[in-house]
């Protein structure tokens, strides 16, 4: 079609077109399935939006073998919507016709989500969208996703970080802290700790911070026989996974970190300040190397039966 | 009519920005191909090693690296059949590779193989024998620090993942995955019983697996399965002890465990414009290993299993709606249960009086949430929130108390945000957020009783709290080629409660500003900054009369700056550099005393990254192109972590005195430039 359109000219690449979209608009429910030898709505809007056509031609999206994809459901008009057929009357044009376009910023969020929800609401990581901090703060799919394409950015976990932190400005610095997950590598996403789609508390994946950890660090699950109290209740306690300073993604070095808690005489309430020289003074040994953890060395918990009073002082 | 689909939406076009400039070329699309994607074939060198940049990425020491990476999709538009495969740095200890088939809408399955090494950043200059092993000698005498021999440690973790989904019928399909994930290596540890050297020996397997049924037609989804974990551990023990065999001392391990969980969510539309949801969940973890009698160090009358049973309810439901065209609603009750069932057994006793307990701890949260949002004239919107929750939790009724401890927390939070987002120019946000966060009396701490300084402090994570939260965001786009976006946030907590010691206030501030310009069709930079603090104040004891007053700080300061173009009609290139700066203060006043002389004050710690990146895309063939890439990093440190500091100046510090001698030391300026050259293959 592209052809003849560019052998006649607009004039008469236009009244085919619409001929063509009277013809579908007057179909009711299957508005998408062309008369046979007739154009279907890709064929219209591939006369002028050829890019876009080809990645949804090649993406699920067109997959015409799906029963559930759009191309058996109004192909571009399933999101673009029937004012598509008075943008290709009108001869096309920015924002002509009603056409609905998701990329817009002038369409509101809600508009945009509607026509992805339509489909894709469905899935078990979506299904409490509409609780979501994203949905509340008007974030669209569109805002994140890119349809019209055969590589998703944010599908991608070593491009995906750089989709977030359009409005993630802290964690852009984050990740390339000396302690941090690694993200940079692609080898951990933001999507593997938060479904952005949900509502669980800071979007976490699992239904706590603890569970989402669990997933690579289950070690840290126990349940031990010697529990340290904050490691069962929230990670994010003590460490910051985003990134820190601080060896082992810790929020603040101990014994300074550790002294927000613990408090007794002796070595707990130490001054902080690494040593002159060597010592085995516990009360010297606090902020130096591993600080606290020198000696703390199994902090998230322990399972020693020693029949020592230190028992559970994660030492052993 | 326009040919191109613009892309309008600020973050979208601020994340294309930015990808456009960091990202990697994609081959154009032609839907008439059966095979799409790319094949990559090159070499690189790292000119130093680059220990701290490299720790996950498998180029930590200088060389040369095969560059190997695969996408490729073949499709079938005639049955829906797509066959990806998709590999990535096969050249490299970081190595993965996926297989992906599907028959869209029908069946499909897929298989991957990921690692992930983490080799530590430091040198371990130790004597310390049987690294790697469940046995360690600590050398005793001690060895002169930094005679011992130079171990790397590090973790590698090999990841299989397989998942499979068939619809099942109209409306219902059937999704399952499965993840093997082995982990090997060492890892920085201590003997516990003395500060002295050890490494942990890692050979454990998690298994995760789940199995679903997804049910989703007009107006009702519906999602129910199975989530299954399991951690073995080959491990159980380490036993360390000097190198003339006394001073043994047994190391316990984290022992297997699983878990079993069962779950439905689902969301039902009432009205086309009101929601209810729904998520339950109850899952069991257990762990009952044999405990063992470490060396014949337990008491007889200690268990010989935790019979540890963690027990996890979920319970929530929601509703949204929006009862006017202006006004949404968002409301949400949650409970979520974590009770510790495990048994309280004594775990060390003087002679059969229980002196020492296992220390269970359970949770309860109830949630509720009420937030609306009101659309107010010119794309203006107006949300107010709140949030209460409720927690109990559990204060142990044998045993020692470490800390004073509480029986419930309350938190109350307040959201309000004024936002505007359909605007053509100019969108943003301004949000503020106020939660009080108060609980119980404190149950005191008990070790030893009536210990002063003890009862004195308010635990972090249960002191009273008031924080107060701003945030604001603009994206501006003055010009259609041209936008910035602007990011501030303050944020403070200020903690209290009846006792007088611990954090006392905690700040935080972010500024940022983006900015990008397309200058034509093929050139684009992009520019950003940002400048982050964190604060914290403390007020702890050293003594009854002996206080001291922390202040601590980060400030960072980064910023960035690419540029993308094409210098001919093929040529393209690609610029950019970013630094990352950060400078820690530790500023510790003491009143009523002075820090002993084997001790000096903490000094400032500077951490300084700096990133150059070059590439160009030279085409060689209609659908082939080579690409080199030019990458210098500038890594530099004064972190004081492992030094000691006599008055002859800085030194590694040595683990012991009479024993050990091990020394941790890293080269605080790594510099190391990169030159690779590929071969790129586009499929079309």
């Amino acid at each position: 079609m592209k052809d003849r359109t560019r052998r006649y000219g607009s004039r008469v690449r236009d009244v085919f077109l619409l001929s063509a979209l009277l013809l579908l608009a007057g179909a009711h429910d299957i508005a998408a399935q062309p008369a046979p030898g007739k154009e279907s709505p890709e064929e219209v809007c591939k006369a002028c939006h050829q890019e876009p056509f080809n990645t949804y031609s090649s993406s699920k999206h067109g997959t015409k073998a799906d029963l559930r994809a759009p191309a058996n459901r109004g192909g571009c008009l399933v999101c673009h919507g029937e004012g598509a057929l008075e943008h290709a009357k009108k001869g096309g044009g920015r924002g002509v016709g009603g056409v609905v376009n998701p990329g817009s910023k002038t369409v509101s969020a809600d508009t945009k989500n509607g026509i992805c929800l339509t489909c894709h609401q469905g899935d078990t990581a979506r299904l409490h969208w509409q609780a979501s901090v994203h949905a509340g703060r008007d974030v669209a799919c569109t805002s994140c996703h890119q349809v019209h394409t055969s590589h998703d950015k944010v599908r991608d976990k070593l491009t995906q970080p750089q989709v977030c932190f359009a409005c993630h400005k802290e964690q852009r610095v984050q990740i390339n802290k000396p302690y941090r997950h690694p993200i940079l590598e692609g080898k951990v996403s933001c999507a593997d700790c938060h479904n952005v789609h949900g509502n669980n508390p800071k979007q976490m994946v699992r239904g706590s911070v603890v569970e989402t950890c669990y997933q690579c660090h289950m070690e840290k699950r126990g349940p031990f026989l010697h529990n340290h109290q904050p490691v069962t209740e929230d990670c994010t306690i003590c460490h910051q996974p985003h990134g820190t300073t601080i060896a082992n993604l810790l929020k603040s070095r101990p014994p300074f970190l550790c002294q927000d808690c613990h408090a007794s005489s002796g070595h707990p309430v130490q001054l902080a300040g690494p040593p002159t020289g060597r010592t085995t003074s516990t009360s010297a040994l606090g902020t130096v190397g591993r600080g606290c953890l020198n000696c703390h060395t199994n902090i998230h918990g322990s399972n020693s039966t020693q029949n020592s009073a230190t028992s559970g002082r994660f030492r052993r | 009519m326009s040919k191109k689909t613009k892309p309008t939406f600020k973050l979208t076009a601020l994340a294309a920005a930015l990808l456009a400039v960091y990202g990697h070329a994609i081959g154009a699309e032609n839907p008439e191909s059966p095979v799409s994607g790319s094949v990559s074939v090159g070499v690189g060198n790292w000119s130093n090693d680059r220990a701290q940049q490299g720790i996950y990425d498998g180029m930590r020491e200088s060389g040369t690296y095969g560059l190997f990476d695969a996408d490729l999709l073949k499709r079938d538009d005639t049955t829906g059949t797509r066959l990806g495969l998709k590999a990535r740095n096969l050249g490299l200890d970081n190595r993965e590779i996926g297989l992906d088939w599907m028959r869209q809408g029908n069946i499909g399955a897929s298989l991957e193989y990921s690692r992930i090494p983490r080799d530590q950043a430091f040198i371990y200059n130790t004597g310390v024998q049987g690294i790697g092993t469940t046995t360690l000698l600590v050398p005793t005498p001690s060895i002169v620090p930094g005679s011992g021999s130079n171990v790397e440690l590090g973790t590698a973790r090999d990841r299989i993942t397989a998942k499979f989904f068939k619809k099942l019928g109209e409306g219902l399909n059937f999704n399952a995955s499965f993840r093997n994930e082995t982990k090997d290596g060492t890892r920085p540890w201590g003997r516990g019983g003395a500060p002295e050297f050890a490494v942990e020996p890692i050979d454990s397997t998690i298994r995760i697996f789940d199995a679903m049924l997804n049910y989703s037609r007009e107006g009702l989804q519906l999602s129910g399965g199975y989530y299954g974990t399991q951690y073995d551990n080959a491990n159980s023990m380490v036993t360390t002890s000097l190198t003339n065999g006394t001073n043994p001392f047994f190391l316990s391990l984290p022992l297997s465990n699983q878990s079993h969980e069962l779950f439905l969510n689902g969301g039902y539309n009432f009205t086309p414009t009101a929601r209810g949801t729904l998520k339950a969940s109850y899952s069991r973890a257990t762990q009952n290993e044999a405990l063992g009698n470490f060396g014949g160090t337990a008491s007889p009358l200690a268990p010989a299993s935790l019979d540890g049973k963690l027990d996890t309810t979920l319970l929530e439901a929601g509703v949204t709606a929006k009862p006017t065209p202006k006004l949404s609603i968002v409301g949400n009750l949650r409970y979520r249960d974590f009770a510790d069932k495990t048994p309280v057994q004594g775990v060390v006793f003087t002679g059969t009086t229980p002196t020492v307990y296992n220390t269970p701890f359970s949770y309860t949260n109830t949630i509720g949430k009420l937030e609306a949002t009101y659309r107010l004239p010119e794309a203006f919107n107006l949300l107010g929130g709140m949030e209460y929750n409720a927690q109990d939790r559990q204060v142990p009724s044998v045993g020692t108390l470490w800390v004073p401890f509480r029986a419930s927390l309350d938190e109350t939070t307040y959201r309000l945000q004024l936002r505007r987002s359909m605007s053509e120019t100019v969108n943003g946000s301004l949000a503020y957020l106020h939660s009080t966060r108060d609980g119980a009396s404190y149950t005191p701490a008990s070790n030893p009783a009536g210990e002063p300084l003890q009862q004195a402090i308010n635990p972090l994570n249960i002191a009273d709290r008031t924080r107060d939260k701003w945030r604001a965001m603009v994206d501006w786009s003055p010009a259609d080629k041209l936008s910035f976006q602007f990011a501030l946030e303050d944020a403070k907590d200020d903690y209290g409660g009846p006792n007088a010691y611990g954090l006392q206030e905690g700040t935080g501030r972010l500024y940022s500003v983006d900015g990008s310009y397309q200058f034509n069709s093929t050139w684009q930079i992009h520019a950003w900054f940002t400048r982050d603090e964190n604060k914290a104040n403390e007020i702890t004891q050293n003594s009854a009369t002996v206080t001291k007053f922390n202040d601590l700080s980060e400030v960072g300061d980064s910023f960035g700056l690419g540029v993308t173009g094409k210098i001919s009609s093929k040529l393209k290139v690609g610029a950019k550099a970013e630094q990352f700066r950060s400078v820690n203060k530790y500023n510790q006043s003491i009143v009523g005393g002075t820090l002993p002389a084997t001790q000096v004050p903490t000094p400032d710690i500077t951490n300084t990254l700096l990133r150059f990146n070059l590439f160009a895309d030279v085409p060689v063939q209609k659908n082939a192109d080579v690409r080199i890439n030019l990458i210098h990093e500038k890594w530099s440190t004064d972190d004081w972590s492992w030094t000691m500091f006599p008055a002859s100046g800085p030194t590694p510090w040595a683990y012991g005195t009479t024993t050990d001698g091990t020394t941790v030391t890293a080269n605080p300026k790594q510099n190391s430039t990169f030159v690779g050259i590929r071969y790129i293959y586009r499929f079309q």
